[in-house]
């Protein structure tokens, strides 16, 4: 069985997928792609929104009763991601 | 310049700009492990920056009294400075070298005991007073032995090189469970630090083996930091 993802590994594996899609990514696939149940997303999601890791672009279309979202990541996500790799890379080669 | 035990005259001095490049190297690794647990608050990153600061120490006491030693005007300047307190007939340069000695032995032990116990526990270890009872009965070994060893050097040398042994196996160890060439990589700056210590265990029959035990720890710490480059530059701009 896989251990238990910590806080920052689930930040790190949100963010993740979103670069994987380009950067950007609808919420509902972001919800697969992380493996996270919809309550716990939106609660990370706001998090992540407040400390400006990412930003949710909201597009209005016909046909819809509510605005077509969409999460982006942030420079200063694409920071966290590559400081977080630094991280488990260090942690991986110094066997911590 | 002063004949130190057994430290051949002509790398006085030398010895000293090599411990300097340890010092900054285990500085830095120091500085990122403590950056790694500010952000997430697990105290084995913790444990990592203090065994590397411990090793700073170990360099930093050593640059100072062999720094004191080798030049003759601070010599002058700290002898004027203890003379009141060490009085005029005590053997100044005697207890200096041995304080100094002791101050350097403590914490480079210390930190060298503290990376086997990081490298060698599987991953949810050091819990709080498992912790306490291990760091007080290792805090108590390092002391005894530091004392001793002021008597008969090589006892130093010798704890040194035991506690890198087990240190480089552990990092073997690891080696062959991720299949990480970084893992490996340090297992041969500690295994270079090791046969650095196993050259000043034997510098009593030879002076000249100080400087190859020097080359070979500086070559341990420049691996480490060839490590952390690769590791840390990784990523940048990813």
């Amino acid at each position: 069985m896989a251990a238990r993802r910590s806080r920052l590994e689930l930040v790190f594996d949100i963010l993740l997928s979103i670069q994987n899609k380009g950067g950007k990514i609808k919420p509902t696939h972001l919800m697969y792609k992380s493996n996270l149940s919809h309550k716990l997303l939106n609660s990370y999601l706001e998090e992540l929104i407040e400390k400006g890791l990412v930003s949710v672009e909201e597009e209005y279309v016909k046909k819809r009763d509510g605005p077509l979202k969409t999460v982006i990541i942030t420079e200063k996500g694409l920071g966290f991601l590559a400081e977080f790799r630094r991280m488990r890379e260090f942690t991986d080669a110094f066997g911590l | 310049m002063l004949q130190l035990h057994f430290t051949p005259e002509w790398f006085n001095g030398w010895d000293l700009v090599f411990d300097t490049i340890g010092l900054v190297i285990a500085l830095l690794i120091a500085g990122f492990s403590w950056r790694i647990y500010r952000m997430q608050k697990e105290n084995r990153y913790a444990y990592f920056a203090l065994a590397f600061v411990c090793l700073a120490m170990g360099f930093g006491f050593k640059l100072l009294t062999n720094g004191i030693y080798y030049f003759e005007p601070v010599r002058d300047v700290a002898a004027g400075v203890l003379k009141p307190v060490a009085g005029p007939r005590l053997a100044f340069a005697n207890l200096f070298y041995r304080a100094g000695f002791f101050l350097e032995m403590a914490p480079w032990l210390g930190g060298l005991l503290l990376l086997f116990f990081i490298s060698q526990k599987p991953r949810e270890r050091l819990h709080k007073y498992y912790e306490l009872s291990q760091i007080g009965l290792f805090v108590y070994l390092v002391l005894l032995i530091s004392i001793v060893s002021n008597f008969t050097f090589f006892v130093f040398y010798l704890t040194s090189m035991v506690l890198l042994s087990l240190i480089v196996l552990n990092y073997y160890k690891n080696y062959l469970n991720n299949g990480n060439k970084n893992t490996l990589q340090i297992m041969w700056a500690f295994l270079l630090m090791l046969l650095g210590n196993v050259f000043f265990v034997f510098v009593f029959l030879w002076s000249g083996l100080y400087f190859f035990g020097e080359v070979l720890l500086l070559a341990g710490f420049l691996v480490l930091l060839l490590t952390y480059t690769k590791v840390v530059a990784k990523w940048r701009g990813a």
